[in-house]
């Protein structure tokens, strides 16, 4: 893959903005105007990956939900980027006999069914308007590109194929093929988006294997219709570039309950653990914190700030995996160097103000000239990096905040070691006990790990004392009747995960910290340092990748869509170690895992691996999806 | 009915071959094969459009002016820079020396273009400014008040950028002109210059040469002064002021030196220098629209602060009066309480 999937998916969208005509390379061109419509899964596709200002300099003038009320703009063309539901049908249908724009191209975010055409076919007759529907186009995007390296499948309906709607006791077949046939779609587009082929691999007997039949049932039809192939034509020379092709492993959830649990430590996991984070979008109340307002006073509305984490903020992008005591550190030496540079453009201009005064000086301006330029062209730049360090200052603050209050890096050590099955130093009943050491749900998420890693079930008297103890501290329960059945069941399958060894070293940090003089007094927050281990998922992504028998992956079912007949057989037929490797997990996935499956592809030079999600869901959500199990 | 059929079935044909070079799939063959269809069925189910009526008496759109006068500006502005980017290799190629090519232009010309560019961009940001007041003035909805902003600023850009295009040619060309004359200039200097520094035979030769030609030089005036002074004659020209008029010559050409020298500078300087006020002049105007509207804001707030105050003073003497007037109501009261006891005793 030579250009990551967030490129490519860039690259598609610009191309159909701008008619559906390659982009051209000369800055003065005439700008043509136009107007883009989309509807709530467009928008989400679009958002991470164009700022307004870029769809501006597109010649975008406006952009509207296709579901609002739009004017008539006459003498314009619209774009239309939406999924082809009965309902933005409907709607368009409506625009066509309204007549709102002049021309209409109409992009279709997944394939559009046949009748759904004629159904726009006929209402543009009625109203005339064939002429003016200029292009239509299927444009197999409907996936959310988060970062060069993962993705996400929906975020607008996502309880519709979250972990609970699959997992559901009283789920129906036909729900369940619905389910799978949106995940499967949504993975095809991917793949022509990339334009490559994989080969596939799952475990058997779960949801993960229906979405792999499913996909390679769809792959294998399109590939054999000849003449409309989406893998054929210049596609394939852009993948050419790596002579292999990649490895898509697909897993289910249930493989690994605990890492969606778990308490963070990584900056860019515990943005998203402890504030709002949505499609690279944080959004976070400042203002008035927790002062009492004078009496008779109205309360002080406090404003909510919404900040863009983007790939071209490279304190975001260096950064966003490390663990946070280094990210403070790192805040604090870039608001010093950008304070340097500051005071040289301030020193700039007194210097200035005293060479105005002085005669005859038009000699001394000639290297101040220089500066003054050089200054004066770096100013801009200056002034975004200011506000980049202001927006990371105000997040990191916000989430110590939140560690210092809920005492998260005592969870994270003890999740940690819980995982790693190393000794711990305190029992169980005391953290739960503690009455301000975290919230009720955080305490939940800590029993629950504790639950899933313990070797044996904890015995009947522990265990009433845990939920009386959980009880007192306000948990609510449900998970645990959920987990405890998913536990049986697991127990019965196969052997349970194992999750590696992880080693979690206290630093003697508090000298240290002060010592550099930080904003961010860290006292009393362990400053942890986090050793290399490997999550459920990657170890299943190493033995694959490197054809490594093991006896948790052995048992993988193998498709290969290129292959005429399909088999059930699990003997992969490439002997040879893969290159690049997609993992998805049905069923939810979290930024803990991508970041360990980052961190994996830099420890192996030249591996590439991408991560997908059926959605994103931070550990609060998780155990509300659980405990609506649980209830049942 | 069966060569329809066999139309919608060859449009299905080609339309299934996608355009290999983009990952989507181009299916408006498709769909205009699916209004084929459309057509022929409600033919068959009888129902009428009467499309070729509608056809003929098209409604007509409300065609606003806005969106034809914003396209003759772009036009325009293309004119104007297919016109510089024509001439741009002639208007720039002034460095050459070697006058062999025909179609060199002259300063004249080159003075020329500069003042119509000038004025051509004068009148495009006239237009645009003129549209945007017709905008603003136009009653229409918000979503189209919007986009023609948006629109208007589509069009400054890429003046903007026009603009750049002009002003690069422009400092090329007074940097090459700088450049030229200090070529020109460099025989001369370079051999005083050398007389100055180097102390080795063929420059002094030179300054032999050159102190030669400044002797003829200065002869033609002296020779006047020969008529003038009778029985002065050339040889009687002492060494000694000889070697005056050449210390005269040399601080003379030295002066001149270290003025053009300056003078040189100041030319670089001052480009420079008006290239940075450029930037400078942009931020000022977006500071002024600011400004302009800080300056609203702040007329109406102390408009209003003058109707409080108003306000104020006219409750104050309602509550005023509305005392005096319960004060005399009391008053009234206890004397008519006066007058009955009185009247009744």
């Amino acid at each position: 893959m030579a250009a990551s999937v967030r490129e490519k998916q860039t690259v598609a969208l610009k191309r159909m903005l701008n008619f559906n005509a390659p982009p051209l390379k000369n800055t003065a061109a005439e700008p043509v105007w136009k107007v883009l419509i989309y509807d709530r899964f467009g928008q989400d596709i679009i958002s991470p990956l164009l700022s307004v200002k870029e769809l501006r300099d597109m010649g975008i003038t406006l952009h509207l939900l296709l579901h609002s009320d739009r004017d008539p703009i006459p003498d314009v063309p619209a774009v239309y980027f939406v999924m082809p539901t009965e309902e933005n049908i409907d709607r368009i249908c409506q625009d066509l006999r309204n007549q709102l724009y002049e021309l209409y191209y109409l992009n279709f975010i997944s394939a559009i069914s046949r009748s759904k055409l004629e159904d726009i076919a006929s209402a543009a007759l009625a109203a005339n308007a064939v002429t003016q529907v200029t292009k239509v186009y299927d444009q197999y995007l409907n996936f959310i590109t988060l970062e060069d390296d993962m993705f996400t499948l929906c975020h607008q309906n996502k309880e519709l194929i979250s972990y609970h709607a699959i997992n559901r006791a009283d789920i129906q077949d036909t729900e369940m093929e619905a389910i799978m046939d949106t995940v499967v779609d949504s993975l095809f587009c991917f793949f022509v988006t990339l334009g490559a082929v994989p080969i596939i691999r799952c475990p058997r007997g779960n949801a993960a294997e229906m979405v792999a039949g499913k996909l390679d049932k769809k792959l294998r039809e399109n590939l054999r219709d000849a003449r409309n192939s989406l893998f054929t034509g210049d596609n394939m020379a852009a993948g050419q570039f790596s002579f292999q092709r990649p490895l898509f492993v697909l897993v289910d959830r249930n493989v690994d309950m605990a890492t969606p649990l778990h308490h963070t430590w990584t900056y860019q996991a515990l943005i998203h653990d402890v504030l709002d984070f949505q499609l690279n979008r944080v959004v976070m109340e400042e203002g008035a914190g927790a002062d009492p307002s004078p009496a008779g006073a109205r309360p002080k509305k406090k404003n909510r700030k919404t900040y863009d984490l983007t790939a071209a903020d490279k304190f975001w992008q260096k950064h966003k995996g490390s663990p946070f005591p280094e990210v403070a550190e790192s805040v604090q030496q870039e608001l010093d160097s950008y304070r340097a540079q500051e005071d040289e453009v301030k020193h700039l201009k007194s210097i200035m103000g005293l060479e105005g005064e002085d005669d005859g000086a038009i000699s001394m301006l000639s290297d101040n000239t220089a500066k003054l330029t050089s200054a004066v062209s770096s100013l801009p730049e200056l002034l975004e990096k200011k506000r980049l360090i202001d927006l990371h200052t105000n997040v990191a603050t916000a989430v110590l905040d939140h560690i210092k209050s809920r005492k998260l890096d005592v969870y994270f050590e003890y999740e940690e070691k819980l995982m790693s099955k190393s000794t711990l130093d305190k029992s169980l009943l005391d953290i739960i006990s503690d009455p301000d050491a975290g919230t009720p749900e955080d305490k939940m998420r800590l029993f629950l790990i504790y639950y899933i890693t313990a070797q044996q079930a904890p015995s009947e008297s522990d265990l009433e004392q845990y939920k009386t103890a959980l009880l007192d501290a306000g948990c609510d329960l449900s998970p645990l009747n959920y987990i405890k059945q998913w536990k049986a069941f697991t127990k019965m399958a196969a052997t349970p995960a194992n999750y590696g060894n992880s080693g979690v070293k206290p630093m003697g940090l508090f000298s240290r910290v002060m010592n550099t003089g930080s904003q961010f007094v860290m006292e009393g927050v362990k400053n942890l340092v986090l050793k290399q281990h490997n999550l459920p998922v990657t170890r299943i992504l190493d033995n694959l990748m490197e054809m490594k028998s093991n006896p948790e992956t052995d048992d993988y079912r193998y498709f290969d869509p290129k292959m005429l007949r399909g088999s059930e057989s699990s003997i992969p037929r490439n002997k040879n170690p893969f290159q690049e490797a997609i993992v998805f997990v049905v069923g939810g996935g979290n930024y803990i895992e991508y970041q360990n499956l980052v961190d994996y592809a830099k420890f192996k030079q030249g591996k590439k691996v991408v991560y997908g999600c059926s959605e994103l869901s931070n550990a609060a959500q998780f155990t509300k999806q659980l405990s609506q199990l649980g209830q049942k | 009915m069966t060569s329809s059929v066999g139309d919608v079935s060859v449009c299905l044909q080609r339309s299934l071959r996608c355009s290999c070079t983009d990952m989507a799939v181009d299916i408006t063959l498709l769909f205009k094969a699916s209004v084929k269809t459309v057509k022929t069925r409600n033919k068959a189910i009888g129902i009428g459009f009467d499309s070729t009526k509608d056809e003929i008496f098209k409604r007509s759109r409300p065609k606003s002016g806005f969106s034809p006068k914003a396209k003759e500006v772009i036009t325009n502005i293309t004119k104007l820079k297919d016109f510089l980017l024509q001439h741009r290799k002639d208007y720039v190629s002034a460095g050459s020396l070697i006058s062999s090519d025909l179609t060199r232009m002259t300063d004249n010309e080159r003075d020329q273009i500069d003042q119509d560019a000038q004025i051509f961009m004068r009148t495009c940001s006239e237009a645009i400014k003129q549209l945007r007041n017709e905008a603003v003035k136009q009653v229409t909805s918000a979503q189209i008040k919007e986009h023609r902003g948006a629109v208007l600023d589509l069009i400054e850009m890429y003046l903007r950028g026009v603009c750049k295009l002009y002003s690069e040619q422009r400092a090329i060309r007074v940097k090459r002109m700088v450049d030229k004359k200090r070529l020109s200039r460099l025989t001369p200097e370079h051999h005083s210059r050398v007389a100055k520094t180097l102390e080795v035979e063929p420059t002094e030769e030179k300054t032999v040469k050159e102190e030669s030609s400044e002797k003829s030089v200065s002869e033609v005036p002296n020779n006047p002064v020969n008529l003038w002074e009778e029985g002065r004659v050339e040889d009687e020209l002492s060494p000694e002021e000889i070697q005056m008029f050449e210390q005269e010559n040399q601080r003379l050409v030295s002066e001149m030196n270290s003025l053009v020298d300056e003078v040189r500078q100041i030319e670089g300087k001052v480009v420079e220098i008006s290239r940075l006020q450029e930037i400078f002049a942009e931020k000022v105007l977006q500071q002024e629209t600011e400004i302009d509207s800080i300056h609203q804001l702040v007329v109406g707030a102390t408009e209003n602060v003058k109707e409080g105050n108003e306000d104020i003073r006219e409750a104050i003497k309602n509550n005023a009066g509305f005392r005096v007037w319960i004060l005399f109501f009391l008053v009234m009261c206890s004397f008519s309480l006066l007058f009955l006891d009185w009247y009744d005793s």
